[in-house]
């Protein structure tokens, strides 16, 4: 009851928000279109009903993390920028920043959110790509769900985790550094985590879209995932560990460029984005983690969770770290 | 008409030349300068840090097993079924024609990854089976290895290698044979010390292929090497530019250059070693029509064989896909599985606005980007084949250049440089790039069937007074109709599941079949993905059949008057 | 119409050696009559053909056909050869297997555009003409060698070209239907008014079918004449030997008569044919082995008498092929199939004077 009423009231808090500016309106409008480059997936209905809901022509063009860079700053320097709004992981965002590409733009619309979402720059974040235990849940006995991360280093999980590679997948990298920094008491502690996870064999994947696949047809038992699965891929057998250390992600950003080619329409989506309209389908139906208050993704005992975003990590450390990894869990 | 041939050499040379050179030089320059750009300041880091990885050692030899191995089971297998096909009397030959085309539609993500579903060492489905044989329970088979790698990968390079050999067996002369056969020799040995040798450029062409297309795959490496942790250059590349936010693909291309070097390589040993091959196999009016082996006994066993390999190849992974389409998500199938069956995975993608316009751009790429690229591969063919002066062989590997490059890659050379040009983000980008990347899929089977017609069909032709374009269109083109609709078919049917160009050039308004396809994977959605995966096999096979239609018509001999 | 080739070259370079396939080339080729380049193969006949074609360029010179100059090295003249207005009858005869037998014939007429009803009637006389009449419809493929060999030449003929060429056209075909077209093409193409060019390396076809015969050897021309000069009359050891069957024997000149001139050789002193050559000289004396003539024992007459003993003897049905041993000397010879001899036989023959050749080339 007390969940519904916070979102009620945050909804028209925002709602009424995003409605503000009528003549922002009007010259988005006028522009016809806003192009949005983003690396989160399955977004169409957001992009629909924002074109329903403002009249102004919502364009998506995916870009995978290890492209979005090399895309964006070619195309920029190119002169050539087609987005107005671009979407990634916020250390993406923030090489873009300094390349001069982002648009400093507050939204009325993050009135709400927490204040260090507000990033510098213009940069809003609006979510976490948050990293759980997925497990299957007609193969798992409730008694063998880790309780603790460090519970993956059981043998008896040897030969049945998946998870994306250690030594190339940057967010499984950070999550791992995450852990090392907001879960384990010390270094040791969290290299021998590492050292029993990697005896257990884990397979690798390129990235999370393979991991659920296999936890679900019982190839493997638990992957290091994301839990949003449990929600886009019902009604498969998957459930999350409800560990008692904290949930870790990457934060993901928005932000307008500053060569926009319809800036008032971007402003405009970023508007529409952030408010709680936008931030609910995210959550309801894709199973994102958004930070606008009071709204959880659909997913038991999630808005109890506690979920933390991980540090900004510099390419360097990203890579170091990949390399050590791949000496850990001996990837030749 | 010697001018028109130069005037057509170089100018196809400055066309072909400026289609795959640009990608590639953008990547060179990249792997030189400073930054994430193809523009920088001059340094030679990315070298250096590029093969200074210990690591790079061991996967070079892990590459060298997997594309010999890959090319070897593609060459051996289209061999095999070439011969039963062409000079066997083995019953049920359409299924040749099956084998051959149908792998060629399937995406290669979706290949690779119903191999898993049948072999993972865990539950796949065939090692389930075994599991229930008495005496097989304890043997278990583990796709995630090197040698499945070679399996997966041999397979999908099978019809390109298939399409190279069966025509040179269509056409081979069998006098040969026979003289071999009176002077004493067994079918056996006239097979290895005639007829084999003789089909040597075929053979030669298709291995070469092979090693070629497997050095650029991403797929097989990716989807089976990686869990097995077998670590090949695609995926050494492939972590390179994945690991961190903003991936150097200068540095990629620094490892990619010397991927580029050994393919332009052995693509010059095969111009080499089949410098002579004009005086193999060639056809003349007189038409050969090879004697057929008759298989007696080995005939239903043999036959069993090609059928078993069809199933490998089309009937089991076909059916995976439909299956993972039907069910709500990845099951092992059982009776419950089968109880929740639905249509809902397709009712998904057939109302999803983006899925149908990708339909609509990748036939569209398909059917326009085809028929542009056989007309140009028919005169780079041309000019390879007939012209054979040096110039020729420079547009031969021209030909070459882009295809070779590591697919990962190459995309965004082409990215470096559609931007500088107006073309950016429309889909003539894709169209240009798609015909500059996959010329060499028109051009093989061109060549070949332009080597098995006789100059004099032409000269005779330009005695009666036909100009050279006159007798390419009345003589050369009716003659090298098959040649024309096996390059067609292969073109179009890659174009409609191009993946690695189409990644990064696709914008809003350009999406194609496999950038959509890849999403779902990205998402997990394999219900979807298999759905989208089985239209996208429609519209490949209709496309087929049609361009088999339309050749036939114009392969009868033409009306009188 | 007359083909002039003045100073043609080609040069071919393999394997690091320069070959030269012309060398030099000067050759007139009289309008109307059937020319002939015979020669061994790689002599550069073909290369000379397919230059006055067009289908090759030569390296120097200059090629003209009639009043039209269609290659010249020093004035960059190139007549492409679809521009030669010429017809040509290909070894493998290039018949399209995608087209009928009209389609083949009618080509090169739709290729100058003529009208569908000109075309019809043209492609159907030509058929008539080459005794294809009713095989319009059939598929080229369908037919035999010398059927297919007939619409090759009609195509080369319907067009009525001034100049037809020939390149090596019968050698596909089987001893006795290469005969048989060999008699129909010489019937064919002295009905008409044209020049034909004619390859071969057969000194048979060659000569049953030409008006003239170039022999060639090395890219060169070395001699020309009428078949039964070549044949008779050769100046060159090299021609002599090529066209036809020969035994050649050393030989001395000793004297001058009026009307013949006396040699010494191994078969003792004869009396050879006239030639300008002074006493003393050293030249080869070319006896083909029909004219070898065989007299009874006792016969007598009085010049040219040569005693032999018969060394080998085959029957091949029309004659004897006998090897006869004179001294040192084996001569080949053919002798009447009816003749009672037997291997080691003696022998007595004459040569008739005209019939002893003398060669100093």
């Amino acid at each position: 009851m007390k969940k519904f009423l916070l979102l009620l009231m945050a909804s028209l808090l925002s709602s009424s928000a995003f409605a503000q500016d009528a003549s922002l309106a009007e010259q988005a409008k006028a522009e016809g279109r806003a192009t949005f480059y983003a690396n989160i997936t399955a977004i169409e209905p957001i992009m629909e009903a924002f074109s329903a809901a403002t009249g102004v022509k919502g364009e998506y063009t995916r870009i995978s993390t290890a492209k979005f860079v090399a895309t964006v700053l070619t195309e920029f320097e190119a002169g050539k920028l087609m987005a107005d709004v671009v979407q990634a992981p916020l250390p993406v965002l923030e090489m873009l920043r300094e390349r001069g590409v982002l648009a400093d733009y507050s939204s009325p619309a993050a009135a709400g959110y927490e204040e260090w979402t507000r990033k510098q720059g213009g940069i809003q974040l609006f979510g976490i790509e948050y990293v759980g235990l997925i497990y299957n849940k007609e193969l798992v006995q409730a008694a063998d769900v880790p309780k603790r991360y460090e519970d993956l280093a059981d043998p008896k999980w040897k030969d049945k985790i998946v998870m994306a590679n250690p030594a190339s997948h940057a967010t499984t990298i950070s999550w791992l550094i995450g852990l090392k920094e907001n879960v384990f008491a010390s270094e040791d502690e969290w290299r021998d985590f590492l050292k029993g996870l990697a005896a257990n064999n884990p397979m690798f994947v390129a990235s999370f879209g393979p991991t659920p696949a296999p936890v679900e047809s019982g190839e493997k038992l638990i992957a290091i995932s994301m839990p949003k699965y449990i929600i886009t891929k019902a009604p498969a057998p998957l459930d999350w560990a409800r560990v008692e250390q904290p949930l870790l992600g990457t934060p993901r950003a928005i932000a307008i460029t500053s060569k926009a080619p319809h800036p008032n329409a971007a402003r405009l989506f970023v508007d529409y984005w952030l408010s709680s309209e936008a931030m609910t389908m995210l959550a309801r139906d894709v199973g994102e983690y958004v930070l606008h208050p009071g709204i959880f993704p659909p997913i038991e005992d999630m808005d109890t969770a506690r979920v933390l975003p991980i540090r900004e990590l510099t390419d360097e450390e990203i890579q170091k770290w990949g390399e050590e990894f791949q000496k850990i869990f001996k990837v030749s | 008409m010697f001018k028109t041939r130069s005037v057509l050499t170089y100018s196809l040379i400055l066309v072909v030349g400026f289609l795959t050179i640009c990608p590639v030089a953008m990547l060179f320059f990249g792997s030189f300068s400073k930054g994430l750009g193809a523009f920088g300041v001059f340094t030679l880091d990315k070298y250096v840090r590029a093969y200074t990885d210990p690591a790079l050692a061991r996967i070079i030899v892990n590459t060298a097993i997997f594309v010999f191995g890959s090319a070897s089971v593609a060459t051996f297998l289209a061999l095999f079924l070439a011969y039963l096909n062409n000079r066997t009397d083995i019953p049920g030959k359409f299924m040749f024609k099956v084998i051959s085309i149908i792998p060629m539609m399937i995406p290669h993500v979706l290949f690779s990854v119903s191999w898993v579903l049948l072999l993972n060492p865990t539950n796949g489905l065939l090692n389930l089976i075994f599991k229930q044989i008495p005496l097989l329970q304890d043997f278990s088979l583990n796709i995630y290895s090197l040698w499945g790698m070679i399996l997966v990968e041999g397979l999908l390079d099978l019809p390109i290698a298939y399409l190279i050999i069966a025509p040179a067996m269509a056409s081979f002369d069998v006098a040969l044979e026979e003289s071999s056969r009176v002077s004493g020799a067994s079918t056996w040995r006239t097979l290895f010390r005639v007829t084999l040798p003789v089909l040597r450029p075929a053979i030669l062409a298709a291995f070469i292929l092979g090693i070629v297309r497997s050095l650029a795959s991403f797929a097989v490496p990716s989807v089976i090497g990686m869990p097995g942790r077998v670590q090949v250059l695609a995926t050494h590349i492939y972590q390179m530019i994945s690991t961190g936010f903003a991936p150097d693909y200068g540095k990629a291309a620094a490892v990619g250059m010397s991927v580029l070097a050994t393919s332009v390589t052995l693509i010059f040993l095969y111009r080499y070693l089949t410098s002579e091959s004009e005086k193999f196999v060639t056809i003349s009016s007189r038409g050969y029509r090879p004697t057929v082996v008759e298989l007696k006994k080995a005939r239903y066993p043999l036959f069993a064989v090609v059928a078993l390999l069809s199933v490998i190849l089309i009937v089991l992974p076909v059916l995976v896909l439909f299956y993972t389409s039907l069910v709500p998500y990845s099951m092992v199938p059982s009776a419950r599985a089968f109880s929740m069956i639905s249509w809902k995975h397709w009712a998904d993608v057939l109302s999803d606005p983006v899925s149908l316009l990708s339909l609509k751009n990748s036939v569209f790429l398909g059917v326009v980007g085809a028929s542009l690229g056989v007309s140009l591969s028919l005169l780079v063919a041309y000019v390879i084949v007939k012209v054979r002066t040096k110039a020729a062989g420079i547009l031969d590997s021209l030909s070459f250049l882009s295809f070779s490059f590591p697919g990962i890659v190459i995309g965004v050379g082409f990215m470096w440089f559609f931007v500088r040009t107006p073309l950016y983000a429309t889909i003539w980008a894709l169209l240009i790039g798609y015909i500059a990347t996959y010329l060499p899929y028109g051009i093989r089977p061109l060549a070949s069937a332009f080597v098995q017609v006789h100059s004099h069909l032409e000269e005779s032709s330009q005695v009666c007074g036909a100009g050279t374009f006159t007798t390419l269109r009345r003589i050369v083109i009716p003659l090298l109709v098959p040649g024309l609709v096996s390059g067609w078919i292969l073109m179009a049917t890659m174009f409609v599941r191009e993946l690695t160009l189409s990644v990064v050039l696709s914008r809003p308004g350009t999406e194609v079949l496999a950038v959509q396809i890849l999403r779902f994977a990205e998402d997990g959605l394999w219900g979807r993905l298999s759905a989208l995966g089985i239209i996208m096999i429609f519209i490949s096979t209709t496309l087929v059949i049609l361009a088999t239609l339309v050749g036939a018509r114009f392969k009868p001999v033409e009306g009188g008057g | 119409m007359e083909i002039r080739i003045s100073k043609v070259s080609k040069h071919y370079f393999s394997e690091g050696k320069t070959i030269k396939a012309l060398d030099d080339v000067d050759l007139t080729i009289p309008a109307n009559q059937i020319f002939t380049l015979l020669g061994p193969s790689g002599c550069g006949k073909t290369t000379l053909l397919r230059s006055i074609v067009g289908l090759e360029t030569p390296d120097r010179g200059e090629i003209s056909i009639g009043d039209e100059v269609v290659w010249s090295g020093q004035r960059h003249v190139f007549v492409p050869p679809e521009r030669r207005g010429l017809g040509m009858v290909f070894q493998t005869y290039a018949i399209w297997p995608h087209m009928n037998v009209f389609d083949n014939v009618a080509y090169p007429l739709q290729t100058r555009k003529m009208s569908r009803e000109v075309i019809r009637r043209k492609v159907e006389k030509t058929l008539q003409f080459v005794h294809l009449a009713g095989f319009a419809m059939r598929p080229a493929t369908k037919l035999s060698g010398g059927q297919q060999q007939r619409v090759a030449l009609a195509r080369a003929l319907v067009a009525e070209p001034k100049v037809i060429l020939f390149d090596e056209p019968l050698s596909n075909l089987d001893a006795k239907l290469r005969e048989e077209t060999r008699k129909e093409l010489r019937t064919f193409l002295t009905g008409l008014n044209i020049t034909a060019v004619y390859v071969t390396h057969d000194r048979i076809e060659a000569l049953a079918l030409s008006d003239s015969i170039a022999v060639m050897r090395e890219g060169r021309i070395i001699e020309i004449g009428s078949p039964k000069k070549i044949y008779f009359d050769a100046d060159h050891r090299f021609v002599a030997d090529f066209i036809g069957r020969a035994n050649l024997i050393k030989a001395r000149v000793t004297a001058q008569d009026k009307e013949t001139t006396l040699v010494d050789s191994a078969l003792g002193r004869l009396t050879c044919q006239k030639r300008d050559i002074a006493p003393g000289s050293e030249v080869t004396l070319c006896i083909r082995p029909e004219f070898f003539q065989f007299l009874p024992e006792g016969e007598q007459t009085s010049t040219n008498i040569v005693h032999g003993r018969i060394e080998s003897l085959v029957f091949v049905g029309e004659a004897y092929e006998a090897e006869i041993r004179v001294k040192e000397e084996r001569l080949i010879s053919k002798i009447d199939p009816d003749a009672s001899l037997s291997e080691g036989d003696p022998i007595t023959f004459h040569v008739a004077p005209e019939h002893c050749l003398l060669i100093t080339q």
